[in-house]
């Protein structure tokens, strides 16, 4: 069914452009979509021209599935998870479906512990913790 | 769900009543004209769903066009994008529930199908409300908040949208 017949993200196995482009959480995508709602509300007398579905569909979406809502928190969340060498891809996930637990990190991310890559339990606990504190004190 | 932050170029036209020899109208039509589009052709088979234009970079040289008068202007853009990859783990809301399965909407994507038998040991209950339930009494019914992930997923032309085919078999996942 699926277009590439290697492509797994569990494995990081994704298309190129995934590798090379910057990826964005939730987190971040709710903060610049809030920004651009309101130019397009200036820029144009009928913004619905501009305003699309998928625009509107996936504000909706990144609202409610944020796990951070202040900016200095978000951007704490990309710095801290950027210490641990992953994939712009991986540091998204991660960010995103908040982990509590180290199996829960390796179900959402199996290829962090993937052979070859740095990836302690311990390293992935202490990651999990800092990300936590944030929420704590967002 | 991960988005994309990639820089594109496009060609916008522009009409020759929109061309201002001030330059600031004429870079609002570029932009205008540039969101229109953006928001008109929803997604590729490339790119995935065109969320929004971010910023717009640079503009090239116009080229007239002998016919209409239209101006023809390269611009480069930077835009965020979404497309689903296979195996990647994704929260979306129960849409609808059929005895053979649950369809699922997440974002911008509206047509994720969670066949029942991907489903572990949940088992469909009929009634007026239609549910899911399994042994340990957790339901999925309309609106409930599912983490799957993405077995597969195909463009289709036609609606110009991805379907995905999503499943639950793998650790932490199911209701949230």
């Amino acid at each position: 069914m699926s277009g590439e017949e290697e492509e797994n993200a569990a494995e990081l196995k994704i298309g190129e452009e995934f590798l090379r482009a910057k990826c964005l959480m939730n987190c971040e995508v709710a903060l610049i979509l809030d920004r651009k709602y309101e130019q397009l509300q200036q820029l144009s007398d009928d913004p619905t021209n501009q305003i699309s579905q998928v625009f509107e569909k996936s504000m909706q979406y990144v609202k409610r599935f944020s796990r951070y809502k202040n900016q200095d928190a978000v951007r704490q969340v990309r710095e801290i998870l950027s210490r641990y060498q992953l994939a712009e891809f991986e540091l998204c996930v991660l960010g995103n479906l908040c982990p509590e637990t180290v199996e829960e990190a390796i179900a959402m991310v199996p290829s962090i512990k993937r052979k070859g890559r740095i990836h302690e339990d311990d390293a992935i606990e202490k990651m999990l913790n800092d990300l936590s504190l944030i929420k704590k004190f967002e | 769900m991960v988005f994309f932050e990639v820089e594109m170029q496009w060609n916008v036209l522009i009409s020759p009543n929109e061309l201002d020899a001030k330059g600031l109208l004429l870079q609002k039509a570029i932009i205008v004209h540039l969101m229109e589009e953006f928001a008109n052709r929803k997604a590729s088979k490339e790119h995935g769903y065109y969320v929004a234009v971010t910023s717009l970079n640079s503009v090239g040289e116009g080229k007239v066009r002998g016919l209409t008068g239209d101006v023809l202007f390269p611009v480069t853009f930077s835009c965020i994008t979404q497309k689903p990859a296979k195996g990647e783990i994704l929260q979306g809301s129960v849409e609808k529930i059929l005895k053979h399965g649950i369809f699922l909407k997440s974002g911008p994507m509206e047509s994720i199908f969670l066949p029942e038998k991907t489903m572990k040991d949940y088992r469909y209950v009929a009634g007026e409300n239609p549910v899911f339930l399994n042994d340990k009494h957790s339901k999925l019914e309309k609106d409930t908040i599912v983490r799957f992930k993405v077995l597969g997923f195909k463009w289709l032309e036609y609606d110009r949208q991805f379907q995905l085919l999503a499943t639950l078999a793998g650790d932490f996942l199911g209701p949230i």
